[in-house]
């Protein structure tokens, strides 16, 4: 399957490139993510996270109705280990409820068998005109 | 990101940052990654502080994101030192536009070296 690099316009930005291999997102830890200690900026992985799981909501509610969107309401990320320089995350998602208006997601972000982060979010789902 | 501010003495002590167009994401408010940046930061700078200067590291972090900011909008943190043990620190923030609360967030810290 090809990669596509999912759209992080705006402050996503940032924290990218990141692409997306069908479930998988990846992305490079470059100079520019670390923080004062030389590890992976917790705000860049929290946004990464945010991005993952923000993408996956998307899907789910695009399933139901082609042009609806999502807003996070919640988020929640535990930060079990640090990412270094030159490190590849790999991000996974995946719906653990889909109600009609909300939906619950849990991912977790890893440098090989190493778990970085572990995230759960809830969305709201909105129609292509709601604010 | 910044630039970010900060402003206070000991005790009471406020942080914030003016939401531009570099911080918003695709709808037009500011991004969950820069909100939960600027939590990571200042709610972090107030764990610093609790811990008498030592360094802190980001245990795990919790946000509601009530409203979105928009470009222009001055972002105020209000951090509250929530309990704290030699090693673990409890950290949670208001964060407000005007007199309006667009996130609430709740954090735990681990003071390095102490156990």
């Amino acid at each position: 399957m090809s990669s596509t690099q999912v759209d992080t316009s705006g402050f996503g930005g940032y924290a990218g490139p990141v692409f997306r291999d069908g479930d998988a997102f990846t992305f490079e830890i470059a100079e520019h993510h670390l923080n004062g200690a030389d590890r992976l900026h917790g705000g860049m992985m929290m946004t990464l996270a945010a991005i993952v799981l923000a993408d996956v909501a998307k899907d789910a509610a695009r399933e139901k109705e082609a042009e609806a969107q999502v807003r996070a309401l919640s988020l929640n990320c535990d930060f079990v280990s640090a990412g270094e320089k030159g490190e590849t995350i790999t991000g996974r998602a995946e719906v653990t409820r889909a109600t009609r208006t909300v939906l619950f997601i849990s991912g977790e972000l890893r440098a090989g068998d190493r778990i970085l982060m572990t995230a759960t979010g809830v969305y709201a789902i909105k129609g292509p005109d709601e604010t | 990101m910044g630039p970010l501010f900060e402003r206070g003495e000991d005790g009471e002590r406020l942080f914030a940052f003016i939401v531009d167009e570099r911080h918003v994401g695709e709808d037009g408010t500011v991004h969950e990654g820069m909100m939960l940046t600027f939590a990571d930061a200042f709610l972090g700078s107030a764990a610093h502080r609790g811990a008498d200067g030592k360094t802190c590291v980001t245990l795990s972090l919790q946000a509601s994101f009530l409203k979105g900011a928009k470009p222009g909008d001055l972002v105020v943190c209000h951090p509250k030192l929530e309990r704290k043990t030699r090693a673990i620190i409890f950290v949670s923030g208001r964060f407000s536009v005007g007199d309006e609360d667009v996130m609430t967030a709740t954090s735990l810290w681990k003071v390095i070296g102490e156990r």
